[in-house]
């Protein structure tokens, strides 16, 4: 614990999933934080120096829907709270949902911070005729309240003006007498006991009293002995009250909360609803949900899989790498260096600049780019949370709630980054499940690509096999892990925040922070992927591996053997292993091409993607996964050889 | 159905387009999942706009679009609001 009162120089963000938190980062900091349409993104504390005075640092926190802390989100924010040297909050609400906004200030406001309130959104509020009288809110609460559009920048300037008149907030409501006195003595124990430098011991005794699990490991920790005491304290103040202690603190909050918003709000009547909100609803209408969804897969697949994966491709690898960039690099290496082991491992067949570059930037670059692009599009219209709602039903089937169609569909970007947000997800069990399905069957983009190019380049049948192939291989496997793994589903319930139009400055700055994470986890390994296919080249130990996986290779899968190069690639990362058989397509027929592709489709993603998964899962679970998914994907592969030589010839 | 005695109903069964206010989250509810309602403002008395039910309910509550899964809508109680038919 690093706290310290006197080096007090952090600013908290704190607020609400989707209230946007992480816009008003960037606009305060420059810098990026991966900022998404639906709760769960900022799925860390993120920190960067502020504009306006270089010594502030300011913390960007996930998103909480409630305090005491029950998520993991929420026990990370609480985290911060309690172990960062604030200098004051920043609590950002949703202008247009002032009750549960206040009902988050009356928790904060007993922290005893110097805060500030920021009303975000304002503009959707005034459109839905949701007025708040502002001055008087600020009255009420004896903060700064300001009004702040932070995708369009709006108020930004009174909001840093605002954090140097940061004070503290007045209390929101004295609790039934009752349970006041329970937070007294509570207070006063740990006054004595567990002392935090900068948090007022009251707040900490609601929290604790209101079953905070992050509050009750502090207090543990620097109450020593004397826990037991603090302990005993809430057990009688939880037997002393009329019903579940938690949520008579909570109930009282809220109602705090509409009396104060109830008091400051004009509400306009409206005539009808607004068009974002009526589009809202055709996107998840029973009858238009499903083609709307079709639309909408038919223009990413035009964007991505037309216009990034053929059209900018063949410009970069054809016309820029192979044309020109290539042929003036091996001159330029022949010139200087001279034939010899240093000019083949730079320019050669398995060269750092002609493989392990021209893959990661030629092929790759161009694919991933316009992903990131047409997801940030759908991410900032709102349609992603939508989604959830469509595709409930389906996931149902595999033990999961539609929330898990957003991990899966990041994962057809990059999965390493998919692993990491399935903690939007609210139990182990479905991030086990989820995570296993990533690793086994979802293609990121760069791979999606490569599979697309090789396929579409064969017949339109072969990219049907193999999408059918990889959906039935998904639903088969995502039933039978729901069946093995012990634990029961959990209904969705889920905030559908407002269609909006998408600002395409902040789709840009949302694109590039994206392709700047994934090139610095792609390019090395590209290089070492490379680097390793030349040692073993020249060691002589890839023409041993290529002979020892003959029998499999050849025998079980039905494909030439030098297709295992591709597979001792894929290791590293599946797409340099497509990448790897796409080099070779031209050798191969339609059916080993859809074998070839479904095989390692099925591999561990990358390495990257293994590390995450140690990282979440640990590392028991990760190694568990990739022994089963390693030889399910060569017994898949060589089941679908045996198929499809027998039908489709 | 006379004012003075409301009928409590099931969420799920509310047709689309009627206003409601809600009367309680029923027991059968995973705690958390109550929380996380009352977090979002599903307190009794609030008024709710059903929007749809399928394939999900789709309430409004105080400008917060919500969807539940009819496992949850059913469990929580409603009654017709005063004001609307």
């Amino acid at each position: 614990v690093t706290t310290s009162a006197s080096a007090a120089n952090a600013i908290l963000l704190v607020g609400h999933p989707n209230v946007g938190k992480s816009v008003l980062f960037h606009r305060l900091t420059g810098a990026y934080v991966n900022v998404s349409n639906y709760p769960g993104t900022t799925v860390e504390v993120t920190r960067a120096s502020a504009r306006f005075d270089r010594e502030a640092m300011l913390l960007d926190t996930p998103g909480v829907l409630a305090l005491p802390s029950r998520s993991d989100d929420e026990r990370a924010t609480m985290r911060a709270l309690l172990n960062e040297s604030s200098r004051c909050l920043v609590q950002v609400g949703d202008a247009k949902n002032l009750r549960r906004t206040l009902t988050l200030t009356a928790l904060l406001a007993e922290l005893g911070l110097p805060m500030i309130l920021a009303l975000n959104m304002h503009d959707e509020a005034a459109a839905r005729g949701v007025m708040v009288d502002i001055p008087a809110l600020s009255e009420e609460l004896g903060i700064p309240v300001l009004a702040t559009v932070a995708t369009g920048g709006e108020g930004i300037g009174e909001l840093t003006h605002g954090l140097g008149h940061a004070g503290r907030a007045e209390a929101l409501l004295r609790y039934d007498p009752e349970i006041e006195a329970g937070i007294e003595c509570m207070a006063d124990a740990i006054t004595r006991f567990a002392p935090h430098p900068l948090l007022a011991a009251r707040g900490l005794a609601i929290l604790y009293l209101g079953g905070d699990s992050v509050v009750a490991d502090w207090l543990a920790e620097h109450a020593g002995k004397q826990f037991a005491q603090l302990e005993a304290l809430r057990q009688a103040a939880s037997e002393r009250a009329e019903g579940d202690l938690p949520a008579l603190l909570a109930r009282e909050r809220t109602e705090a909360a509409d009396t104060l918003a109830t008091s400051v709000i004009q509400r306009a009547v409206r005539s009808s609803p607004l068009l974002s909100q009526r589009l809202g609803q055709y996107v998840v209408h029973p009858l238009w949900g499903v083609p709307i969804l079709l639309g909408v897969l038919y223009a990413v697949y035009q964007f991505v899989g037309v216009f990034g994966a053929s059209v900018l491709v063949g410009l970069m690898e054809k016309d820029l790498f192979e044309g020109i960039l290539n042929p003036a690099f091996t001159d330029l290496v022949s010139a200087t260096i001279g034939p010899g082991w240093l000019q083949e491992l730079l320019v050669g067949q398995y060269g750092l600049w002609t493989m392990g570059m021209t893959y990661a930037l030629a092929l790759i670059l161009p694919i991933v780019t316009t992903f990131f692009f047409a997801f940030g599009v759908l991410e900032d219209s709102g349609y992603l949370p939508r989604l959830t709602v469509i595709a409930n039903r389906l996931f149902s089937l595999i033990g999961l709630n539609g929330r898990a169609v957003l991990p899966m569909v990041l994962g057809l970007g990059c999965v390493t980054m998919a692993t990491l947000t399935t903690r939007i997800l609210h139990s182990r069990r479905e991030r086990l499940i989820t995570i296993f399905l990533l690793a086994l069957a979802i293609p990121c983009s760069a791979q999606l690509g490569v599979v697309l190019g090789m396929l579409g380049g064969i017949s339109f049948t072969a990219v049907v096999v193999w999408a059918l192939a990889m959906v039935g291989i998904l639903l088969l496997s995502g039933f039978l892990a729901a069946k093995l793994i012990p634990g029961r589903r959990i209904p969705l319930v889920t905030e559908l925040p407002p269609m909006r139009l998408p600002i395409i400055a902040n789709v840009l700055k949302k694109t590039g922070g994206r392709l700047k994470w994934y090139l610095i986890e792609v390019i090395p390994l590209f290089l070492l992927g490379t680097f390793i296919m030349f040692a073993l080249d020249k060691s002589g130990a890839l023409p041993a591996i290529i002979e020892g996986g003959e029998p499999l290779v050849s025998g079980w899968l039905g494909l030439p053997k030098e297709a295992s190069a591709a597979f001792v690639m894929g290791f590293l990362r599946r797409d340099f292993g497509a990448t790897g058989l796409f080099s070779m397509a031209h050798a191969l027929s339609p059916i080993q091409a859809v074998v070839g592709m479904i095989t390692i489709t099925l591999f561990i993603p990358c390495f990257a993607s293994l590390m995450m998964m140690v990282k979440e899962q640990g590392s028991k679970v990760a190694l568990g996964m990739v022994a089963v998914i390693m030889p399910f994907a060569f017994f898949i592969g060589g089941l679908f050889n045996l198929v499809l030589r027998a039908v489709w010839s | 159905m006379s004012p003075t005695h409301e009928v409590r109903l099931p969420l799920a069964f509310i047709p689309p387009g009627t206003e409601v206010r809600l009367a309680a989250l029923g027991d059968e509810i995973d705690p958390l999942q109550r929380e996380q309602l009352t977090a979002y403002g599903l307190a009794s008395g609030r008024p709710i706009r059903v929007l749809q039910q399928r394939p999900m309910t789709v309430i409004l509550a105080d400008e917060v679009e919500l969807a539940l899964e009819h496992a949850v809508a059913r469990h929580i109680w409603v009654e017709k609001s005063p004001l609307a038919g």
